[in-house]
């Protein structure tokens, strides 16, 4: 099988050469040692402007080159599992006559960043010779020579993983002993990726970003309390999730007077009786888990630009919001108290940076003000498709920065910014909301699907409740939430204020080869009308 | 012999990805800095891919990517832990091992899970590489783009799509067994053609290990067909209804039930569609209609994959559904000794193949009084793993059928049916031609079925 005898033999001299491939800037790997310098060494600049050299002289207009050295680590103690894995990447864009190519691999040598620099714009120059197409550039402030970390307490990569580890364990240990009858389920992951931008407008910004994720739960049955069959055992802590954060994010939150909160809420559970679904018109209360998914799936998705304009078609799908220039300041999009923004500058947030993968700065943005329409999500090419309406409401021409990628083997492009539904300015808790509920549903935990207009959708999990004047008084079995989003949103009736405000991580595909990008969605309990429930697990 | 590859002239240009060589070379290097005995295995997935997207009846993006995935594993008594590198260099490569080693203190060990991965295996030899594949350059691919975008253009409408070539090689090299490698390539061409007020939409798509095989004209006219014949659709009534579905469609249901051939043993631990009580699985009952046969032969000559698994055990064709009995579940090796007494499991890597009945989708469409004829499915998800209950929605052309003539384009509609069901309720089967599949290739018909379960209307478009 596999390669012939002959085959072999001629590949024997080029596995000689290889094996010499140094790992430029490498430094010894010592156990607890960093795996390699730090992004700001001197010597990575040089780099990536050897790609820029070759692409200017290949005939760019414009290139811009990143380089990103990515380190996972994640710890899993049941099954007794620990993985690391590191990728090292340099990816180079070039844009000739309106058309972009790229291309990208895992080694950071100069001749290696030279190769990548012809080769996109090779790709470019192979495409211009289609029909004319003008890419404009939003303007952006040059930065020579910047840096940036996400603010962490601590690397989670300098804790030893034993520590990590035994941290891990001890929580399961000690649920156990404590309480006899329960089981933790818990487990983290670790993320940092340094990162280098520069472009041939000057700019170079060098980045480190962290992402911890953690998730805990336990297991518990009671036979006094549970007393059929179809109550649930488990329940996940809201306290973790994903965040910009470093090992603290775990450390600090505290688990272990968790287990009697969760132990309390399953127990809580319990005592409700099982009632099948009445399909119809309820009102409903979500939680602010519930709110962020809504958010992410529908509006969140619906405003990225190059969707809505029909880019993402053949993939992730486009958006009902299809006639931007049209609808940017008229379209309703939800009841006027609704108003989201996007940001990438958020404290402790997935999307958080200091530059985007184009230089850009990222500011704060509305999406829907007042339940219209406002804005979409932009990079510096989207913005130039919508400078018809910037220039006529007087507004600069410039991405609001959610150029993005996983790492610099991809291709940039547009996915969300951090987003958040603003809350309302009373003081109103999802215990308010549901009281207020005199005859409706609360759903727990709600996750949706829609379609690829992300403008229908039916809910995928969560766990509905019939709420009789003010109060859970029933599980309701084969729940299902359907909608249409603008009508959904329009719906909108109250939302929770300030203190309410709770931050999730999400992701929404997207791209050919298809990936994701991970922000996170800040949101609040609210309250709709005339929501449609159906019984999900009846056919036609 | 069958499904023989095409030469393998091109290896020996300016590489993209590693050869054969150059792993082992780079597993041997590895090997050496492992410590503490055992063994030590690297599996590689090293790859080069051309990329070429449009939106818009423009090129938005021509690309060029390479890379390699190197999985490090240490084996000591059983118990196994890996790190994961796309680093080739030594210092890399050490860090790796020494990652896996840390993870291995934590591994239980257990010492009956211990094979002898020295037995000799034989591979088979599928078709999997094509020069033609790994010769479309950036501007033939971009010449390519620009005749595919032609037609839509043309005729006033908007053609987003993609096409990627990958040349690959993935290998596994213990150092307690015989070195594998295979080099591979894939291809695939798709796209959808919409009306600029955004009133209809048609896709066409097709995968390959051979650009060669893969008609790119023929694909832009079919998805300009379907736009053009999807506008202005009609509201219709959810609820049951006969349809056809088009091979795309049947592959989009399909492949669900061939995930859920993995595996034996979970079927015999219960909650699994092939459950049957406990310690027991649906094997050799029937759970299809009888002219429904599933199964895969990796030297067909579409449906080829490399052939070994991430673990070296040999692919080998395997029936899962015989005439509507179940005849198949997957297993591994370690499964296959203790349980079996045989040498070898039957992996499941997804490529399946779907017998064919004699019926056009034509005589399809003539036949029936009223229907609904569905071009794919898309946005698909679980609702319930034990029935295989799923749902999703319709999309890129939905037409109604009325009294043996296709009458209007209707729109979308959300499903809520299990895949099982789809087989259980045949009507008509036509001949089965190669689908858009990537992953693992696949060769289905189109189906008429009855009573197919919608229970919405969308009108995402």
């Amino acid at each position: 099988m596999g390669v012939s005898r002959r085959d072999f033999l001629k590949a024997g001299t080029g596995a000689a050469v290889l094996a010499a491939t140094p790992r430029w800037l490498a430094v010894h790997a010592a156990p607890g040692a960093p795996l390699a310098p730090p992004i700001t060494d001197p010597d990575v600049k040089p780099l990536a402007l050897r790609a820029l050299d070759a692409a200017r002289s290949a005939g760019a207009a414009y290139a811009d080159v990143r380089l990103t050295h990515t380190y996972t680590r994640s710890f899993e103690p049941y099954h007794r599992t620990i993985e690391e894995a590191e990728e090292m990447a340099a990816g180079v864009r070039a844009l000739v006559n309106g058309y972009w190519g790229f291309a990208s691999g895992p080694y950071w040598t100069p001749d290696e960043m030279a190769r990548l620099g012809r080769e996109a714009v090779a790709h470019a120059k192979a495409n211009a010779l289609g029909a004319a197409r003008v890419v404009e550039l939003g303007k952006v402030p040059v930065v020579a020579d910047g840096h940036w970390e996400t603010p962490v307490e601590i690397d989670p990569f300098t804790v030893p993983v034993d520590e990590v580890f035994d941290y891990l364990r001890g929580l399961m240990i000690y649920t156990a002993a404590t309480y006899p009858g329960v089981s933790a389920q818990v487990a983290c992951d670790f993320y940092r990726q340094e990162k280098a931008f520069a472009s041939t407008e000057g700019t170079f910004v060098t980045q480190t970003l962290y992402r911890t994720g953690g998730g805990f739960g336990i297991s518990y049955d009671n036979e006094k309390y549970r007393t059929d069959d179809r109550l649930p055992t488990t329940i996940a802590s809201p306290l973790l999730g994903r965040a910009g954060r470093g090992w603290e994010y775990i450390r600090e939150a505290p688990l272990r007077e968790e287990v009697p909160i969760l132990m309390a809420r399953l127990e809580e559970d319990w005592r409700l009786p099982f009632k099948p679904i009445e399909a119809g018109r309820y009102d409903v209360v979500l939680d602010a888990h519930g709110v962020s998914m809504l958010l992410a799936s529908t509006i969140g998705a619906a405003t990225e630009l190059d969707r809505a304009l029909g880019y993402e078609a053949n993939a992730g799908g486009t958006s009902w919001l299809n006639r931007p220039l049209a609808m940017l300041g008229t379209e309703p999009v939800g009841a006027p108290l609704l108003t989201v923004t996007g940001d990438r500058s958020t404290p402790g947030a997935l999307a958080t940076v200091k530059w985007d993968d184009e230089g850009v700065e990222p500011e704060p943005f509305t999406l829907v003000k007042d339940g219209i329409l406002a804005d979409f999500q932009t990079t510096r090419e989207g913005a130039g498709w919508l400078a018809e309406y910037y220039t006529k409401h007087g507004k600069p021409v410039r991405s609001h920065g959610c150029a993005n990628a996983p790492s610099a083997l991809h291709a940039t492009m547009e996915h969300p910014p951090n987003l958040a539904i603003t809350p309302a300015r009373s003081d109103v808790g999802l215990d308010d909301l549901i009281a207020g509920l005199e005859k409706g549903i609360f759903i727990a935990g709600l996750t949706v699907d829609t379609d690829f207009q992300h403008l229908n959708g039916e809910s995928r999990s969560g766990r509905f409740y019939e709420v009789r004047n003010g109060k859970k008084v029933a599980h309701l079995t084969g729940a299902g939430m359907l909608f249409r989003a603008p009508g959904l949103w329009k719906s909108l009736t109250a939302l929770g204020g300030a203190k309410s405000l709770e931050w999730r991580s999400a992701t929404m595909p997207k791209g050919e080869p298809m990936r994701n990008g991970a922000f996170s969605v800040g949101a609040v309990p609210a309250r709709f009308k005339d929501v449609t429930i159906i019984d999900r697990t009846r056919k036609a | 012999m069958r499904g023989r590859s095409e030469p393998r002239r091109l290896l020996e240009e300016p590489r993209r990805f590693l050869s054969q060589a150059q792993c082992e070379a780079l597993a041997q290097r590895a090997m050496r800095f492992a410590v503490g005995g055992g063994d030590t295995a690297l599996y590689i997935d090293t790859w080069w891919s051309g990329e070429m997207r449009w939106g818009r009846n423009r090129v938005t993006l021509g690309s060029d990517r390479r890379n390699n995935e190197l999985t490090v594993s240490r084996i000591i008594r059983g118990a196994s832990a890996s790190a994961r590198t796309n680093q080739i260099d030594d210092v890399s490569i050490q860090g790796a091992i020494r990652a896996a080693e840390r993870a291995l203190r934590y591994r239980p060990t257990s010492p009956e899970d211990i094979k002898d991965p020295a037995v000799h295996f034989d591979y088979l030899s599928p078709a999997i590489w094509s020069d033609r594949t790994f010769a479309l350059g950036a501007d033939e691919c971009a010449a390519v783009a620009r005749a595919l975008i032609e037609p839509a253009e043309q005729a006033g409408m908007l053609s987003a799509g993609y096409i990627e070539v990958r040349g690959a090689g993935r290998a596994l090299i213990r150092s307690n067994g015989e070195p594998l490698y295979a080099p591979y390539t894939q291809a695939q061409c798709s796209m959808t053609v919409r009306d600029p007020k955004g009133t209809g939409s048609g896709w066409a798509g097709l995968s390959s290990y051979d650009w060669g095989r893969i008609d790119g004209a023929a694909l832009a006219q079919r998805a300009l067909q379907k736009c053009l014949a999807s506008r202005n659709p009609v509201a219709i009534e959810p609820g049951r209804y006969t349809v056809i579905l088009e091979p795309q469609a049947v592959h989009d249901l399909v492949q669900y039930v061939v995930m859920k051939f993995d595996r034996r043993s979970f079927a015999e631990q219960g909650n699994h569609t092939f459950a049957l009580r406990p310690f027991f699985s649906k094997l050799g009952l029937k759970v299809a209609d009888s002219r429904v046969t599933i199964s895969h032969d990796p030297m067909h000559p579409d449906l080829g994959v490399v052939p070994f698994t991430p673990s070296g055990e040999p692919v080998r064709p395997v029936t899962w559904i015989d005439h509507g009995v179940l005849t198949a579940l997957s297993t591994d090796r370690g499964y296959a000794l203790q349980w079996l007494h045989q040498n070898l499991g039957s992996p499941n890597t997804f490529a399946y193949q779907m017998s064919g009945g004699e019926t056009s989708v034509e005589e399809m469409i003539a036949t029936t009084k009223r229907g609904l004829l569905v071009t794919r499915f898309s946005n698909i998800s679980l609702l319930d793993p034990t029935s295989l209950l799923y749902t999703g929605v319709t999309r890129d052309g939905l037409w109604l059928i009325e009294n043996g003539k296709i009458s209007k384009a209707v729109k979308n509609l959300r499903f809520t049916e299990s895949p099982l069901f789809v087989l259980n309720s045949i009507a008509q089967i036509g001949t089965p031609v190669p689908v858009f599949s990537p992953e693992a290739p696949a060769i289905v018909p189109p189906l008429k079925v009855d009573d197919f379960s919608f229970t919405a209307t969308i009108d995402a478009i």
